[in-house]
């Protein structure tokens, strides 16, 4: 405890250093810019930004990219809640929730309740990681192939639920889901599947495409058909902040999603999307409120806001006690440093613990700092809506375009949002969610890797997945929740509850 | 190339015609330099490109734009680049991935590694280190095929994915070995290393800058390093020669351009280069990476691309892999 003292003291000591708050003030900032523009991701900005890193110090070069990345985050959440954009996989389940809000003229208090859960969840797991972080990642490093997969299954199971209608077409969307995923080069043998000899489907189709597309182009296509409703947003902005009623049913939300995407996000590869995910199921099980859901109820922004933060701290443990990035942005972190002449890994604790700690804390004066920003810019945020569609709507298609393009830097995929974009507006008309879709476009791909590289390792014994414990225990969870959607007369409660949710 | 120059300088009857070449070789570069990275950022290929842009971009005193254009195994970026043109203006981070190993992986690939391109210079070559498990009890190469010959299917190889260099790799031991194999591919270096850190695969083949911390740290034990001397910075890794296997492999980076480029503009790139790879602080960086600094002609380079094609090729067939 004492040794914890002195190193979060040792980290504040560098984190408060004027140089680095201004970097980390000036990250968040950059980041939440690129964050609101739909498709302009940290990866893109983070590698223009890298050659300016190559000046500073690498603590500071450090603390404004993990800013930037936290700062995207955020941003992403403000697009998916007023624009119907997710931009990043985490972000999917906030606009379920978050835009209904936003339509209910509860924007203002959609914003403030992502910022301010996000902030606590991300304190939370600033601890944690400075606690526990070794712990932790010998617990990461117990997961197996097999467990993986059966964490996988368990996550497809219950996202089938995600669906507001019909158990089968929510089933029917995760399986296209799935489906869409399994686009590209397989991973084990190198060979092509389903890219109809297209080049640019190599590499699997881009989760941006789908997700900007099936939310975003088929939103605005919907709204242009429905000029009615087109005065809903401008009217009704109502009370920028929280009411006391709203602060008091999203506290209990902000607290699960803060422990769900602590365990988790520690998790290499899928940990933030599946935590996101895994507490907005929660939240429409356990919440008092959950009869709301699917109108715009503040606990499911809440809940997998405030986890999906704590994921993306947690996941900064296997980069810094292991050396191994969890996604692209982590890997160009990992660039940065190794251009600085450190390698990241289990010895920088020791080498560098300046480095170090002083990340450690500048992750919780980065989210401080998104607070600072955002908490006053929600009324410019909510001020958005009421720019005329006319102006408002070729703008997000210029902004989708450019981010698109900007990812892979290939017109292809620009094309292919399009596509979706029509797919999704004709999804909508006979109410197939889009969200279980993305589930199973994210979790199909792995759960088929780790599958495979379980059976390899097992030489094709499928006992693997019932003999560790850890993988048999999820797959008994499966087996319930499967069990509950099919028993006739459970179903019928189910379809009731659903019922109830409107 | 110096040989041409001072043949042109020599000829002073030649003026006349050497003047339009000389002025295309003067209004070199005629604006920023696009360096179309065939991967995406953050990979080793990517942090290479980023260093050599930000110290050529100085010397050239124009902007270098690190463009990423990843996707079917380097081959998208690279096909840009071969299809540009052969200006000065357009410049590839070629490597082992598109210049060498693709081309036998990829049938319906529309440019040719060597005719397509101009080679300019090698800026990094690193050998790959094989690892295993500290718990595994294997301490070197005959132990690895000891334990391959008596687990059933052999032996579990973790690599970065199919058809990389690393995977060619363990193809070619396991039949110099006689000893069987089950290849278990990962999306990237870094999910196989966590896998052998954490024992559930034996043994993995990795390129050594990513390699490298674990060795330093001790979380994985290296059995052998693919160069064909020690590398310094590892001097107590033996080579696979020294272990009685006759293979050697180098990943490399370096940088070329459309076939046809204006030898005066490739001299100039190459001099930069080199002078850029030799700044104290990229040695220090390099040698940080486990990776040695380029040292070959483009004459050199461009027929060390056309040997890296033949030796990959039946190598590749011998693996299965296949795309298309």
């Amino acid at each position: 405890m004492e040794t914890l003292l002195a190193n979060l003291a040792l980290g504040f000591s560098v984190a408060f250093s004027l140089e680095n708050l201004t970097f980390a003030l000036l990250g968040a900032f950059i980041g939440t810019a690129i964050g609101v523009l739909p498709g302009i991701g940290p990866v893109a900005t983070i590698s223009l930004l890298l050659p300016i890193t190559f000046g500073m110090s690498p603590t500071t070069a450090i603390i404004m990219l993990a800013g930037i990345y936290y700062g995207a985050q955020y941003g992403g959440s403000t697009t998916a809640i007023l624009l119907n954009l997710p931009g990043e996989v985490s972000s999917v389940v906030t606009v379920i929730e978050g835009y209904k809000m936003a339509r209910n003229g509860r924007a203002g208090a959609a914003l403030a309740t992502a910022a301010l859960g996000s902030f606590f969840a991300g304190s939370v797991a600033t601890v944690v990681v400075a606690a526990s972080g070794p712990l932790l990642t010998s617990i990461a490093l117990s997961f197996g192939p097999a467990d993986y997969f059966s964490l996988m299954f368990l996550g497809l199971i219950i996202s089938a639920v995600l669906a507001q209608g019909s158990i089968v077409k929510g089933i029917g969307m995760v399986v296209l889901g799935v489906g869409l995923g399994l686009v590209g080069t397989d991973v084990q043998t190198g060979q092509q599947r389903f890219t109809f000899g297209v080049p640019e489907l190599s590499d699997g189709v881009d989760f941006v495409a789908i997700a900007m597309g099936m939310f975003g182009i088929a939103e605005i296509i919907l709204n242009l058909e429905r000029p009615e409703s087109r005065n809903v947003l401008t009217n009704k902005v109502g009370s920028l902040y929280l009411t006391r009623e709203e602060f008091r049913r999203a506290v209990p939300s902000v607290l699960r999603g803060t422990l769900l995407g602590t365990v988790i996000g520690i998790l290499p590869g899928g940990g933030a999307s599946l935590s996101s995910f895994g507490s907005y199921m929660i939240e429409r099980k356990v919440s008092k409120y959950r009869h709301l859901f699917g109108t715009g109820a503040i606990e499911g922004v809440a809940g997998p806001e405030a986890a999906n933060n704590a994921a993306a701290q947690a996941s900064f443990i296997p980069l810094l006690t292991l050396g191994i990035p969890a996604n692209a942005v982590m890997a160009l972190m990992v660039g940065a440093l190794i251009i600085q002449g450190i390698q990241p890994g289990p010895r920088m604790v020791e080498a560098q613990p300046d480095l170090f700690w002083g990340l450690i804390c500048s992750m919780w004066v980065g989210n401080l700092m998104l607070l600072i920003i955002n908490l006053p810019m929600i009324g410019m945020w909510v001020k958005l809506l009421e720019v005329p569609y006319r102006h408002l709507y070729p703008a997000i298609m210029i902004f989708c375009a450019i981010g698109m393009y900007s990812i892979n830097n290939n017109v292809f995929d620009v094309y292919l949002m399009v596509l979706f974009g029509l797919f999704g507006y004709l999804c909508s008309k006979v109410k197939l969610e889009g969200a279980p879709l993305l589930i199973g476009f994210v979790l199909g791909p792995m759960m088929e890797e780790h599958l495979r590289r379980a059976m390899l390792l097992s030489r094709g014994d499928v006992m693997v997945f019932v003999e560790r414990p850890i993988s048999a225990s999820m797959l008994a969870i499966s087996a319930i929740a499967l069990l509950a959607m099919m028993l006739p007369n459970l179903r019928a409660g189910k379809e009731k509850a659903m019922a109830e949710g409107g | 190339m110096s040989g041409h120059l001072t043949r042109r300088a020599l000829a002073g009857g030649a003026a006349l015609l050497a003047t339009p070449r000389l002025a295309r070789a003067q209004a070199w570069p005629s604006g920023p330099i696009r360096l179309v990275v065939p991967f995406a950022p953050g990979g080793s290929t990517d942090l290479t490109a980023r260093l050599v842009a930000e110290g050529l971009g100085q010397r050239l005193g124009v902007p270098i734009i690190v463009e990423n254009r990843p996707g079917a195994g380097a081959t998208t970026g690279t096909q840009v680049v071969a299809d540009a043109a052969p200006d000065g203006q357009t410049l590839v981070m070629s490597n082992i991935a598109s210049h060498a190993i693709s081309p036998a992986l990829y049938p319906n690939l529309r440019y040719d590694p060597v005719t397509s391109f101009t080679h300019i210079a090698m800026v990094i070559t690193n050998p790959s280190a094989w690892v295993v498990n500290k718990d595994s009890g294997i301490k070197n190469l005959a132990d690895l095929v000891q334990a391959a010959k008596a687990r059933p299917g052999g032996l579990d190889m973790a690599t970065s994915g199919a058809g990389s260099s690393n995977h060619l790799m363990v193809v070619r031991f396991c039949e110099l070995a006689g000893i069987e194999h089950t290849h278990v591919p990962f999306r990237g270096a870094g999910p196989a290393m966590v896998a052998v850190i954490a024992g559930q695969v034996t043994m993995m083949s990795d390129s050594l800058p990513s390699a490298a911390s674990h060795i330093r740290a001790g979380t994985v034990r290296p059995i052998a390093m693919s160069s064909a001397e020690r590398h310094p910075g590892f001097p107590d890794v033996p080579t696979f020669r020294e272990q009685g296997f006759d293979l050697s492999s180098t990943s490399w980076f370096a940088l070329s351009g459309p076939a046809g480029m204006a030898p005066a503009v490739v001299e100039r790139l190459h001099r930069e280069v080199m002078a850029v790879i030799a700044t104290p602080t990229n040695q220090r960086r390099f040698a940080e990476m486990g990776g040695t600094p380029g040292d070959m002609t483009p004459a050199e380079f461009s027929a060390f691309v056309a040997s890296e094609v033949a030796r990959w090729a039946p190598v590749v067939r011998a693996s299965g892999a296949t795309v298309g």
